[in-house]
């Protein structure tokens, strides 16, 4: 199955989930709408059905292969093994989900120096020592120096440090 | 209408104003040089910052960082032949030629001249054509407004990326993360927490959406550095040299100004289109590609003229032509001010600041340009490994310092890995980000005239407006189809 019909296949599946899954539940009517003014589902529904109709058509259009090829300037290019990719993908949505956590704890700032190193060390990133720590520490610090001191914005400070 | 310029001049001229537009000019043409970075992003990332200042000048800081990020792009696509903005794709078509030749500081000059001369039309253009619009714009109701969102998000699905489908599929999924939160009638919609109860902030989306995915990019597939970048060379542009070249400069600017005015176009397609109307008609076509300073004042012309024109329907009818413009929208409801016909009636005042503000952005532009040239070579050559994770950094602190809330941190996280699987699926996302941003007003016009002809959804095709509007989405939708199927024949008939 190429990925145009997976990717049909997927916008069906999810619209499908929104009409009959999730508008029922998190989507509650109220008891009096006042004149003809559709319910609040009107539209969520409205938009999941246009949605549904655009999959099918896409998978249909990708089984006939009348898909159009993808701009080569946009082309994914794998340029490594596909379960090197997937690797560094799950590495880097770990480093954000690590940072989401790691500000009750460390703070924010803390959590922001960890993640910026994370995210260089991901880039392949291996020389140019002194740019890296000031981008590292220096930048971080800076940030937090003129948001709190100048626009009064109040970081969180972390459990390890209250 | 000059007593009013003239108070708002007054009002516009001063240092802090001065400056602000002058930081944003230069910050813009540095973001807009450095490879990789967008005018998009340069606007995006000063978002957070525009919540502590007054309304006109923080537009202005938008606006001009949307000007000079365009003229930057051309920067590295003259010096490196890597785009910094897909609007000078065609800049570097010959402006890379002309830098391997040695004359990389007459292609910047040509495209700092031609930028200048568009963007100084196209502000005159959004002067006189603005407000005429708005007026007209008072007279439509509900079902044109509905009809009119319509096209503009057709028209964004089908210029953006490679399938009209793929782009009105990203546009649904827009509208529907647009209704998370209170509804008009107080019902909670997708709140999962209690945090979505509000709804989702524009800032964190549409800097996820946008700024995110970059890094992502570099993280996983770890595209190589750039090509090394030219030296500036001779930078003197004789009249001999530009005498032939202002027909194409003022005509990209007229195309400028027109595909810049209607929504959806914007200055990539204005620029291609330009140069290739300028190829056509010059003795030296022949030479287009080679190194031609015509191809490069009909690109550069042409984008910047653009960048006026696409306030036009962004101020006379509160739609977006682009993404920028969609931020700058969700910049002036930050700020308490909704662009639209009622703009011109309760904040003409402003609205005539916003005016002169963009009249000096070009004369700060010619400045700016002028003196960074020489600093182009080192800007170009930053690395992104180093760039990309820093612009995640401005994310987190400039989101998180709108609100002081984690939640919009997550969610600004969340759209970044969204925005990647979007790249991957090659879904667009650009028509998203203008669904989002206009999917609350499109659903209440929508509900509006359905309640007022007692949920008759006729009421949409009642006018001449609501049929011209659905003639010219229809018009979109046939185009872009035809195109696709043909460009899907072609690839079918290519051997493999």
């Amino acid at each position: 199955m190429n990925l145009a019909i997976l990717r049909g296949l997927g916008t069906v599946a999810f619209f499908a989930l929104v009409i009959w899954a999730m508008i029922p539940v998190y989507v509650p009517r109220p008891n009096f709408i006042p004149g003809f003014a559709p319910p609040p589902d009107f539209w969520p529904r409205l938009v999941c059905w246009a949605g549904m109709a655009l999959g099918l058509v896409s998978t249909i259009m990708a089984v006939l292969e009348q898909t159009p090829p993808v701009d080569p300037d946009e082309a994914v290019e794998a340029t490594a093994p596909v379960r090197t990719l997937l690797l560094r993908f799950a590495a880097m949505v770990a480093a954000l989900i690590g940072f989401t956590l790691l500000v009750d704890v460390l703070g924010f700032l803390l959590a922001a120096m960890l993640l910026t190193a994370a995210a260089i060390a991901l880039t392949g990133e291996r020389g140019r020592l002194a740019a890296v720590a000031i981008c590292v520490l220096a930048l971080p610090f800076g940030l937090d120096v003129f948001f709190g001191e100048a626009l009064g914005t109040q970081f969180p400070a972390g459990a390890l440090f209250r | 209408m000059l007593t009013e310029l003239l108070t708002a001049l007054e009002a516009v001229a001063t240092i802090q104003n001065f400056l602000i537009m002058a930081a944003g000019i230069w910050a813009g043409v540095v973001i807009g040089a450095i490879p990789g970075m967008t005018g998009t992003m340069a606007v995006t990332l000063a978002l957070p910052f525009t919540f502590y200042m007054a309304p006109v000048p923080s537009i202005l800081l938008l606006v001009a960082l949307y000007k000079g990020s365009t003229y930057g792009g051309s920067v590295s696509a003259i010096l490196i032949k890597t785009p910094g903005t897909a609007s000078a794709a065609c800049t570097a078509l010959d402006g890379y030629p002309l830098a391997r030749q040695g004359k990389a500081g007459k292609a910047l000059n040509m495209a700092l001249y031609s930028s200048v001369v568009g963007d100084f039309l196209s502000n005159i253009s959004l002067i006189f054509l603005a407000a005429p619009l708005a007026l007209l714009a008072l007279k439509v109701g509900p079902p044109e407004y509905f009809m009119l969102m319509l096209f503009a998000l057709t028209t964004v699905a089908g210029v953006s990326g490679t399938s009209l489908l793929m782009g009105l599929v990203s546009a649904c999924l827009g509208l529907l993360l647009a209704t998370a939160g209170e509804d008009m009638y107080g019902s909670f919609r997708f709140a999962f927490t209690p945090d979505m109860q509000a709804g989702l902030n524009v800032a964190p989306v549409l800097i996820g959406l946008f700024a995110l995915p970059e890094l992502f990019k570099l993280i996983v597939f770890r595209v190589p550095p750039p090509n090394r970048s030219a030296e500036i060379g001779d930078d003197h542009v004789s009249r001999r040299e530009l005498r032939p070249v202002i027909k194409s400069l003022l005509r990209g600017s007229f195309i400028g100004v027109v595909l810049g005015a209607i929504p959806g176009i914007g200055p990539s397609a204005a620029a291609f289109f330009s140069y290739g109307a300028a190829q056509r008609g010059s003795p030296r076509g022949a030479n287009f590609g080679k190194g031609e300073l015509e191809g490069v004042a009909a690109s550069e012309s042409a984008n910047n003229g653009a960048c006026g024109a696409t306030m036009i329907p962004l101020l006379a009818l509160g739609v977006p032509g682009d993404v920028i413009t969609g931020v700058m929208l969700g910049a002036f409801m930050i700020q308490g001010l909704t662009p639209g016909p009622l703009l011109f009636q309760t904040n003409i005042h402003e609205v005539y600041m916003l005016f002169i503000g963009m009249m000096l952005s070009s004369v700060l532009l010619f400045g700016a340009g002028k003196i960074t040239m020489r600093a182009f070579t080192t800007i170009s050559k930053i690395p992104a490994s180093l760039l990309s994770p820093v612009v995640l950094l401005l994310c987190l602190y400039g989101i998180y310092a709108i609100n002081s809330s984690m939640f919009d941190v997550v969610v600004l996280l969340a759209l970044g890995v969204v925005g990647f699987l979007m790249y991957l699926l090659a879904i667009p996302t650009a028509p998203f980000l203008i669904a989002f941003i206009l999917g609350p007003m499109i659903e209440e016009n929508l509900r509006r005239a359905l309640a007022t002809s007692r949920g008759d959804p006729l009421v949409l095709l009642s006018s001449p407006i609501t049929w011209i509007f659905a003639a010219l989405i229809l018009f979109v939708i046939g185009l872009t189809a035809r195109r696709e199927i043909k460009k899907a024949q072609d690839g079918k008939a290519q051997p493999q």
